[in-house]
This record gives C-alpha cells, sequence and structure tokens, in this order.
C-alpha cells in the first residue's frame, strides 16, 4: 500500500512538472518566435519542446542514477537503474532534435558559433559532454572497467552536465529572463544542488 | 634633332602628367573609423538601429571634375550589427540578407550630378542579394580642410540620407511587415569621412 502511494506521489510529481515543461514554450514563448511564420514557427516551437524534454530527461537521469531511497522503495533498485540506463540512450537524441529543430527554421549555414553566442557554445558542450557519459558507459561494459572509479567520474560529469544546460536555458532563451520559468528552472536545479550537497555529506558520514 | 624631341616629351610628360588638370578627379582614401552606413528600420512602435561594420570602398571626386569623378562601396552582409546577436543573425539568414549565399551588397556610381547647395547625387548600381539596381544616393559635400590631426593630410566629408524600401530589394518577404512587426522603409545614412594627401 505503502509502495502504491509512493509510485502514485512520484508518478504524479512527473506527470505535473512534464505537463508543465511542455507547457512553457506556448505560454513563455521566446522573442525568436515573433520573426517566425508558417513552418519555421511551428518547427522552432517543436524544437523549443524538446529542449524543455531534454531538460527535464537530464533532471530525471540525475534522480535515476542518485538512487534516491524513497525513489528505490517505490521502483525497485533495477527498475530505476533499467530506466535510467534507457533514458541515457534517448537524452542525447532529445538533445540532438532540440539543437536541429531550433537551428534548422534560421538556416544550417547560418550557425551561431563563436564567442558572441557562447550561450548555444555552453549547449555544445553539454550535448558533448552527454555523448562522453553515454559512450564512456558502454565502453565501461564491454571492457570491465574500474566500477567505483567510473561511478565518480560518471556522477560528476552529470552534474556537471545539467549545470551546464542550466546555464544554456538561463541565457540562450529570454522566456527564463524572469518570472515564473527562471523560477522553476532555479528552483529545479537548486533541489538538484541540495540532492549532491546531502549525498556528499551523507557519505563521508 | 631626336633627341630634343624626346627631351620635350619627357618634360612634357613629367609636368603635365603631375599636375591636377591631367589626373583627373581626386582619388580618396576613406577613414573607415569615421565612416559608416547606418540604418534605423521601425520595430512596432520603436526604432531599430544599426550599421555595418565591415566595408570598403573607393572615392574620386572634385567638385570641378564630376564626368571623372566616382564613388564605389562594398559592404559585408555579414557584418551587420544591431547590438543583439540574435537579431543579427536573423539579419544574416535567408529572411533577410542571405548573407550565406550572398556575402556583399555593392554599390558603383555611373555618374555624379550636381544638384545645389552642396549636394551631388550620386547615380549607380546598387546590387543586392545578387541583382542589381539603379539607385541614386544624394551626398551632402561637407567640403574639404586640412586634417586637424594628421600632417600633411586632407580630409573630405560626405553625409547623405535616403529611404529604401527594404522590400523592393527582397530583404524579406513582407510577413513581418503584414504582420505589424517590421517596417520596409529603412531610414539610412551614409556618413563618410575620406583622407587623401594634401
Amino acid at each position: 500500500m505503502k509502495r502504491t502511494l509512493l509510485q502514485i506521489f512520484f508518478l504524479g510529481i512527473g506527470a505535473l512538472v512534464v505537463a508543465g515543461g511542455c507547457a512553457l514554450p506556448f505560454l513563455y514563448p521566446t522573442q525568436t518566435l515573433w520573426y517566425k511564420t508558417g513552418w519555421e514557427k511551428a518547427v522552432l516551437q517543436t524544437g523549443h519542446l524538446f529542449g524543455v524534454f531534454a531538460f527535464l530527461a537530464l533532471v530525471l537521469q540525475l534522480l535515476f542514477g542518485s538512487r534516491g531511497a524513497l525513489l528505490e522503495r517505490a521502483f525497485g533498485v533495477s527498475l530505476v537503474m533499467r530506466l535510467h540506463r534507457a533514458n541515457g540512450q534517448i537524452l542525447p537524441l532529445l538533445v540532438l532534435c532540440h539543437m536541429a529543430l531550433v537551428l534548422l527554421p534560421e538556416g544550417l549555414a547560418n550557425l551561431p558559433l563563436g564567442l558572441t553566442f557562447w550561450p548555444e557554445m555552453v549547449g555544445g558542450a553539454a550535448l558533448l559532454a552527454i555523448v562522453v557519459q553515454v559512450v564512456a558507459a558502454q565502453v565501461r561494459q564491454r571492457f570491465s572497467l574500474d566500477y567505483r572509479r567510473w561511478r565518480s567520474g560518471h556522477r560528476w560529469l552529470g552534474y556537471t552536465v545539467l549545470l551546464l544546460a542550466a546555464v544554456h536555458v538561463l541565457f540562450v532563451a529570454d522566456s527564463f529572463a524572469s518570472g515564473l520559468p527562471r523560477l522553476a528552472l532555479l528552483l529545479l536545479v537548486g533541489m538538484m544542488a541540495l540532492r549532491l550537497v546531502y549525498r556528499m555529506v551523507s557519505s563521508r558520514r | 634633332m631626336k633627341l630634343l624631341q624626346l627631351a620635350v616629351a619627357v618634360l612634357l610628360v613629367a609636368v603635365l602628367g603631375g599636375s591636377p588638370l591631367s589626373a583627373g578627379a581626386r582619388t580618396w582614401q576613406i577613414d573607415p573609423a569615421h565612416t559608416n552606413f547606418y540604418f534605423t528600420v521601425d520595430h512596432i512602435y520603436s526604432k531599430v538601429r544599426g550599421h555595418f561594420n565591415t566595408y570598403s570602398g573607393a572615392i574620386n571626386f572634385d567638385p570641378q571634375r564630376l564626368g571623372e569623378s566616382s564613388f564605389s562601396f562594398k559592404i559585408a552582409t555579414d557584418s551587420i550589427d544591431t547590438n543583439l546577436a540574435k537579431r543579427d543573425k536573423h539579419l544574416q539568414s535567408a529572411d533577410f540578407f542571405d548573407a550565406g549565399s550572398f556575402p556583399e551588397m555593392t554599390f558603383a556610381s555611373t555618374k555624379v550630378v550636381d544638384a545645389g547647395q552642396g549636394r551631388y547625387d550620386v547615380h549607380g548600381t546598387f546590387t543586392v542579394k545578387g541583382v542589381a539596381y539603379d539607385l541614386v544616393l544624394p551626398l551632402t559635400f561637407a567640403g574639404v580642410k586640412e586634417h586637424p590631426a594628421m600632417k600633411g593630410k586632407e580630409v573630405a566629408g560626405f553625409n547623405g540620407t535616403l529611404v529604401l524600401d527594404r522590400l523592393a530589394y527582397k530583404i524579406g518577404d513582407g510577413k513581418l511587415y503584414k504582420l505589424g512587426v517590421v517596417g520596409k522603409d529603412v531610414e539610412v545614412l551614409v556618413t563618410i569621412e575620406a583622407l587623401a594627401d594634401k
């Protein structure tokens, strides 16, 4: 009974966060959408939606990876780890879709590269780090690398990706410059930071 | 006798060749720090201003020799600067200048006409997005004087404003104009300082 309640709690919270995330590009559209019409607008908005999905998948990935006691009690260790692996493979695809759909309407010959577009570059670095994470996880399984050493690097790079992604979102999209979207993002990142600090403190005891 | 003829010919070339009477219009070098192509366009209610950071040009001008005077400019479309990187990127895209396919817009004069009161109408060909259009650039000649900060140099000044309908030059397809977001008339300010040896 208690396990079912926990499952309902987590699924309910997850559904709320996903619903809120889906509404975000429509309730708080970026100014870039003002200048797009027709299919280009639809593509750009879909790209923004994929960006939200990717960010939420990243948060979920860290939650699965951190193997919280409550989460494990609700779904079991095996399922949580299976979800972590599956989500880890979906995540780069979501980011790639986000990138392609956002860049396409501006033209692939007109990419936002260089220091002027540093928030976009930070997003690119986050994608690169995600790919490294996925490849490293595959390599570790295939070559049976030392688990403890790999896990430490995997964890820290995971939180680094979240930091990069948060900086990317905060500075690339004017929707996150103020108001509810900014608050929600900072709250989400803050909660993950607290989770990390808690884990570090509890592992030292 | 032949030697004497040759000496006279050399002397004539030396004297007349170096004189202003035979040199055509005076050549001026554009001072890039004090020359620019500024523009202003409506955005709903406000005005958005911008300029181009990369350009080059050649000026041959003498009010007494308008037949030999000429102006030509090359402007790099990817150097558009409205103080907002994302907007600049959008202006470089196929929606506006299509800088990837058309990296330059050019103006080459065909004749310079004295319009009176210090104004000169520079008739020429304005090429933008690969299409050539006739354009008259009205320039007010500010004058020539010794450069206050550069010894041995003279400075000439020109200023001109004109309004261009960007849609007539295919800078945009009109959707944003119809939506009332971006205006179609672009106010252009051409301001030039050009230098020449005294």
